[in-house]
C-alpha cells in the first residue's frame, strides 16, 4: 500500500484487505506462558531430577521462600508483558515491579552478608555450582521468553523498550524457578547471588536486545 | 470523533469479525480524530502520511483491540507509538542532512521541519545542555571544541550532552 493516496481509496484498500481476526485476550496469552513455564520446569526435572528434600517432602524454608518468590515474579511479569500487547493509553502495568523489589531482597541481603564479612575482614566464597544455576535457569527461561516474544510480535507494545526489560524478566525468574526444583543449594549467598542474578541477566539481555524484535 | 465510544467499540467489534462496512465506517471515524491528533503535533504536510501510517498500523495489529475497551484510548497509543517513531526518524534526518553539506534541497526542507520540532523540544532543555548537544551532536564539534567554545569543561560538555539526550528522549517518549 503507498502512503499518500487519496484518503477514501486508502481506506477502500484497507477494507479490501479486511480479514476476521481474533482478538488477542489475557487469558490466551497467559495459558501459553504457563504451558512454556510448564514445559521448562518438566525439562529440568527430568533431565537433572527434583531436589532430595523436595522428593522426601521435608521441605526447606530457605528453598520454599525465594523459590515461591520466583515464581510469583514470574506470574505476575508475565502478566504485564502479555497486557502491553494491546496498546492503551493510560494503563499503568507497573504491579510487577513491586514484586521485583521483593525479589530483589534476595541479591540485596546477599550483597549485605558479603560485604559486612569483607568489612570484618573474613571472605564468603562463592560457590562455582551457581553457574549451573545461571546458564541453565537463563536457557531454560528462553522458552517462556519465546512465549512471551511470540505473543508481543502478534500484538502492538507501545514501548519495545520496556516490553524486552518485562520479557527478560519474567523468563529469568521462570527459569530459574524451573532450576530451583533442581538446586540442592539453600543458602542465601548462592540463591541472592546466583538466582537473582539469573533473573538480573536475563532482564538485561531482554532489554538489550528485544526492542527490534518487538518494534513495529 | 463523529461517532461516539460505544459505536465505535461495536464498529471494531464487527471489524475484528470481518464486517466490512463496519471497518470502513470506523477507519472513516479514526482517520477524522488522526488528523485532529496529528494538526497539533506536526507541520502540515505530514498529517497526511501519518494519519496513513497510522491507519496502516491499526489495520496490521487490528487483534491488538480488546473489545471490552474503548476504541479511543487504543488508537491513541498506536498514534503516538507512529508520532514517536516519526520524531526518532526526523531527527536522524536532521542530524544526517547538517552533517552532509551535499544533500539535496528537498532533504534540507524534511531537515528543516525536523529542525523546527527539535527547536521545540530543545526549549524544554537548560542553555548548556542544549548548547552542547547542538554543537556535537548536531554541528559537528569535537568534544574539545564544543569545550573552547562554550567553556564548559571537557567532562562537562559529556555529562551536559547525556543528561540532555536522556531528557528528550523522555520528553518524546511523554508527547
Amino acid at each position: 500500500m503507498t502512503m499518500q493516496s487519496h484518503p477514501d481509496t486508502f481506506i477502500d484498500s484497507l477494507v479490501d484487505d479486511l480479514k476476521p481476526v481474533t482478538p488477542l485476550r489475557q487469558r490466551a496469552g497467559m495459558t501459553r506462558a504457563l504451558l512454556a513455564l510448564a514445559i521448562g520446569t518438566f525439562l529440568v526435572v527430568t533431565a537433572f531430577g527434583m531436589r532430595p528434600d523436595l522428593r522426601s517432602g521435608h521441605l526447606d524454608p530457605m528453598f520454599l521462600l525465594p523459590t515461591g518468590l520466583f515464581l510469583v515474579l514470574a506470574l505476575a511479569t508475565a502478566w504485564a508483558t502479555i497486557d502491553m500487547a494491546r496498546p492503551f493509553v493510560g494503563t499503568r502495568r507497573d504491579g510487577w515491579a513491586w514484586t521485583a523489589l521483593m525479589a530483589a531482597v534476595l541479591p540485596g541481603a546477599a550483597l549485605g552478608l558479603i560485604v559486612s564479612e569483607a568489612l570484618r575482614g573474613q571472605t564468603l566464597a562463592l560457590d562455582r555450582g551457581g553457574i549451573f544455576c545461571l546458564t541453565f535457569g537463563t536457557l531454560i527461561g528462553l522458552l517462556t521468553g519465546g512465549a512471551l516474544v511470540f505473543w508481543l510480535r502478534r500484538g502492538a507494545p507501545a514501548s519495545p523498550a520496556k516490553a524486552g526489560l518485562y520479557t527478560g524478566v519474567a523468563a529469568g525468574a521462570a527459569g530459574i524457578f524451573a532450576v530451583s526444583l533442581h538446586c540442592p543449594h539453600n543458602d542465601l549467598i548462592h540463591i541472592g547471588i546466583w538466582h537473582g542474578g539469573t533473573v538480573i541477566l536475563s532482564g538485561l539481555i531482554g532489554r538489550l536486545t528485544l526492542p527490534r524484535l518487538l518494534a513495529w | 470523533m463523529i461517532a461516539d465510544e460505544a459505536t465505535l467499540s461495536r464498529l471494531a467489534a464487527l471489524g475484528q469479525r470481518g464486517d466490512r462496512q463496519a471497518y470502513s465506517a470506523m477507519l472513516t471515524a479514526c482517520r477524522s480524530w488522526l488528523l485532529r491528533y496529528f494538526r497539533r503535533k506536526v507541520a502540515p504536510e505530514q498529517i497526511d502520511d501519518l494519519v496513513q501510517e497510522t491507519l496502516l498500523s491499526l489495520h496490521r495489529k487490528l487483534a491488538s483491540y480488546d473489545p471490552a475497551r474503548p476504541v479511543t484510548p487504543w488508537l491513541a497509543a498506536i498514534a503516538r507509538y507512529r508520532f514517536v517513531d516519526h520524531l526518532r526518524f526526523a531527527y536522524r534526518a536532521a542530524v544526517e542532512a547538517e552533517l552532509d553539506g551535499d544533500v539535496p534541497a528537498s532533504d534540507d526542507d524534511q531537515a528543516l521541519v525536523a529542525r523546527l520540532s527539535l527547536d521545540r523540544l530543545f526549549e524544554a532543555l537548560p542553555d548548556a545542555q542544549q548548547r552542547a548537544i547542538e554543537l556535537v551532536k548536531i554541528e559537528g564539534f569535537s568534544i574539545s571544541e564544543a569545550s573552547a567554545t562554550t567553556g564548559q569543561s571537557e567532562s562537562l560538555v559529556k555529562v551536559n550532552i547525556h543528561r540532555g539526550l536522556r531528557r528528550l528522549a523522555a520528553l518524546i517518549e511523554r508527547i
